[in-house]
């Protein structure tokens, strides 16, 4: 059978200010009838160029160097505009990373759908619109009637997502190109997705290019993975056998870097005295309005007690609270209840005295906003070196721990890679000499390898510092490899306690159950 | 930091205006040494000379050279519009920076404030300060200064504001700092880009509020060589000598034009996201 879709020796170059940057180099792919190809790479590989060059969505700055697209045996590369607007939509579908830039805010949910199927279907407007209340139904909207009339800041995340799909599929195309279309969306959601992607498949039988930076995902939607690095393909073999046998380098660092639950990385015990505790923490933020006042609750009457040298793990999705917790605990903002430390009580950011303020410390989740872009490294690190009874003279020791070479003090921010600037973000921290590091989503701005290398630094200043740690993530598989109990959020209250390894038992929360279903297990088997 | 010099050199608004304003900066800064004659020796025999190989620019009522007053007098009036929006920009800058880490009922209660001094124009606004102050080049200069603030505060408050969020702002009140640390070493380098831009478009405003307050005889005294007094002072004799109002109108344009194009440059220049 002829292919989908098949790509030839496709070269691509970004120009700017002079300079040529080869985004993709030589790739070459085909995607068969109802097969879906999963392409698995780290940011600036050229995954997302891929998507773009195949919906001729290329930015003005780029330069085809070569090759062919040809889709159903049609040069894509060769059409003009009139044509490409009869193959987008119909023929070739997306959906987009983030549901809420993809949608129009000034029309309704369902006239999105509708409209592609006036335009692309030629149906009239009342035609369109059963035909739109069907799809949505099909992607399992709860009430389709009422989220039609709705316009997308009225809508979840996950709802906006299945608007996206169901535009994408109401035209029944050929081909639906997927960029990370659950990284966007939390835990439970991006799964409820990925299992709706999954069954319109089976149901509709299109082929699919499903894009994403993970491995694990991928390998359970796809039927294919090919594996893209620096623009070049490197590998491509059967998703059921990838994770098993590897065979390029990199593709088996990948495998190696998701994060297993089956595997641990923490490997002493926590120690047996408290270090910190918390009772009946709440975080309240007041909206102020005009005429009432709304309370957000952040977190409420959170109780538990890190030990010293423990790691702690704090899951829950967005909005659970975790975040709230991590900030009350780093003195950001108010909260009711209490925090007990080495013996006194802190009741408020005001009561955080200077040995409080250097015992415990924060690392952020986006690396690009926690370093001051005006202050060289050298100068991020002095400050909390100075402030907390340390020497300046220790800079390259604390680079030289975080595995910087001295060189990088000279550095500004924008000079650093993600990880580079998560690694002076820790070092930071740890000028301090702290008890306890708040690490609050520090690796999910970070790809997988990343990630990885990261957590591996962590383990060791940790085995070099006798810190505890306060694990926040939303990745129950990376908490199972570092944490030693793990704390479960949700709506603001935490609903588990328990040690990791009681995390697969069974006897948990009926959420920490839905969590623990929905973390991506690798296809080992 | 030498990137952005760069930067600027490669936009056309910025090389344009560094062109027009480097006669000026010159005229600033060695004015009374290039002046081929004193500014306020008067010579009777030479009144009204229209421009000529002696008097370049022509002479006024006085047979005053105006190449020579215009020479010297562009340092008090670039001056004065410098140093009158550095004072503004600072005062303003600090107060936004401020109001936008404070938050809440302060920043409302400072905003709003602003807002109402807003809504007077910024020249009605120099005249009101001038009523109470009392005329002359320092409350000239003042008085600008404080209806340039307002607007600076304002710019700087929404920039202050986006840093404010960022979270080495949270990782530097989490370890305690003060705020004025915070206010002045945080944030306050993050911010002051689009103030810089800000502030060089308006020296051009200022430049021409400089000349209008001494045109309105509320800045500096005569006979000093200021461009707007020269251009009050030649306005009676507007059929006979025009080149009194064309000399220092000109000087005051170009001065305008050359800041307003150096920050379009500036804008560029130290915006990355603007696309070349």
């Amino acid at each position: 059978m002829s292919p989908v879709l098949s790509i030839e020796n496709y070269r691509l170059e970004y120009r700017s200010s002079g300079t040529a940057f080869r985004a993709l180099d030589d790739v070459s792919l085909t995607i068969g009838p109802g097969e879906v190809l999963g392409l698995v790479g780290e940011s600036g590989s050229g995954k997302s160029s891929l998507a773009a060059a195949i919906m001729r969505l290329l930015p003005p700055n780029s330069r085809e160097g070569g090759g062919t697209i040809r889709f159903q045996g049609e040069d894509l590369r060769a059409m003009g505009p009139r044509q490409l607007r009869s193959v987008r939509g119909r023929r070739i579908a997306m959906v987009f990373q983030d549901p809420s830039s993809a949608l129009n805010p000034t029309l309704t949910l369902g006239r999105q759908v509708s409209e592609v199927l006036e335009t692309h279907r030629g149906l009239t407007p009342p035609e369109a619109r059963a035909e739109a209340l069907a799809m949505l139904r099909h992607v399992e909207i709860k009430d389709p009637e009422a989220l039609f009339a709705r316009y997308p800041h009225e809508a979840s995340g996950g709802e906006k997502q299945r608007v996206v799909i169901a535009a994408a599929f109401a035209c029944h195309p050929e081909l639906v190109l997927l960029d990370e279309p659950t990284t966007a969306l939390d835990v439970l959601t991006g799964a409820r997705i990925l299992e709706l992607v999954r069954r319109l498949r089976a149901q509709i039988g299109m082929a699919g290019l499903y894009i994403s930076h993970d491995l694990a995902l991928v390998s359970r939607v796809a039927d294919r993975i090919a594996v893209i690095r620096g623009g070049r393909i490197v590998e491509e073999q059967p998703a059921a056998t990838i994770f098993r046998n590897p065979r390029h380098p990199y593709t088996r660092l990948l495998a190696e870097a998701a994060p297993r639950p089956d595997r641990r990385l923490t490997t002493d015990e926590a120690g047996a005295e408290p270090l910190l505790g918390l009772d009946s923490l709440s975080v309240r933020y007041d909206r102020r309005g005009v005429f009432r006042r709304r309370a957000a609750t952040g977190a409420e009457n959170v109780s538990f007690t890190i030990r010293e040298r423990e790691v702690l793990g704090v899951i829950g999705e967005s909005g659970s609270g975790k975040s709230s917790l991590a900030r009350a605990l780093a003195g950001l903002v108010r909260f009711e209840g209490t925090i007990r430390f080495t013996g006194r009580s802190v009741k408020g950011p005001g009561a955080m005295d200077r040995a409080y303020r250097r015992a415990v410390q924060i690392v952020f989740q986006s690396p690009d906003s926690s370093l001051n872009p005006r202050q060289r490294v050298r100068e991020i690190l002095a400050r909390p070196l100075k402030m907390f009874g340390g020497n300046v003279a220790e800079i390259p020791r604390l680079l030289d721990e975080v595995r910087l070479a001295p060189n990088y003090a000279a550095r500004y921010p924008h000079e650093l890679s993600g990880g580079e600037k998560q690694r002076v973000a820790i070092a930071r921290a740890f000028a301090a000499r702290p008890r306890l590091v708040i690490c609050d989503e520090i690796t999910a701005a970070l790809d997988v390898s990343m990630q990885a290398s990261v957590i591996e630094l962590l383990l060791a200043l940790r085995a070099a510092h006798d810190t505890a740690y306060l694990f926040i993530t939303h990745d129950l598989n990376l908490i199972a490899e570092v944490a030693h109990r793990v704390a479960v959020m949700y709506r603001g209250r935490l609903v588990d306690l328990l040690p990791v390894a009681q995390l697969r038992e069974g006897d948990v929360h009926p959420y920490t159950g839905a969590l623990i279903a929905a973390s991506p297990l690798p296809v080992t088997a | 930091m030498n990137g952005w010099l760069h930067q600027l050199i490669r936009t056309r608004h910025g090389v344009l205006g560094l062109i027009i304003l480097a006669p000026v900066a010159l005229a600033v800064v060695l004015g009374p040494q290039l002046a081929p004659n004193d500014p306020n020796a008067i010579s009777f025999l030479a009144r009204f000379s229209s421009p000529s190989f002696h008097h370049w620019l022509g002479t006024d009522e006085f047979g005053r050279d105006l190449l020579s007053r215009i020479l010297v007098g562009a340092r008090e009036s670039v001056g004065t519009a410098l140093s009158a929006t550095l004072l503004g920009t600072l005062s303003g800058a600090i107060l936004g920076t401020a109001s936008a880490y404070v938050g809440g009922r302060a920043d409302e209660a400072i905003m709003r404030t602003i807002d109402a001094i807003m809504a007077i124009p910024a020249l009605l606004l120099a005249l009101l300060v001038l009523s109470t102050l009392g005329k002359g080049a320092t409350d000239a200069t003042l008085a600008i200064a404080i209806s340039f603030a307002p607007g600076m505060a304002r710019i700087t408050r929404s920039v202050a504001l986006a840093a404010r969020h960022q979270d080495y702002v949270s990782a530097a009140i989490a370890r305690g700092e003060g705020s004025g640390w915070i206010v002045f070493r945080e944030m306050g380098p993050n911010v002051i880009a689009p103030v810089v831009v800000e502030s060089t478009i308006r020296v051009a405003f200022a430049v021409m509020l400089v000349a209008s307050l001494s045109f309105l005889g509320l800045g500096a005294q005569p006979p000093a060589p200021e461009w707007g007094l020269m251009i009050a002072e030649g306005r009676e004799y507007l059929d006979q000598a025009p080149w009194m109002i064309i000399a220092p109108g000109a000087a005051i344009a170009l001065t305008a034009i050359g800041f307003n194009l150096l920050g379009d440059g500036l804008r560029d220049a130290l915006n990355p996201r603007v696309g070349r």
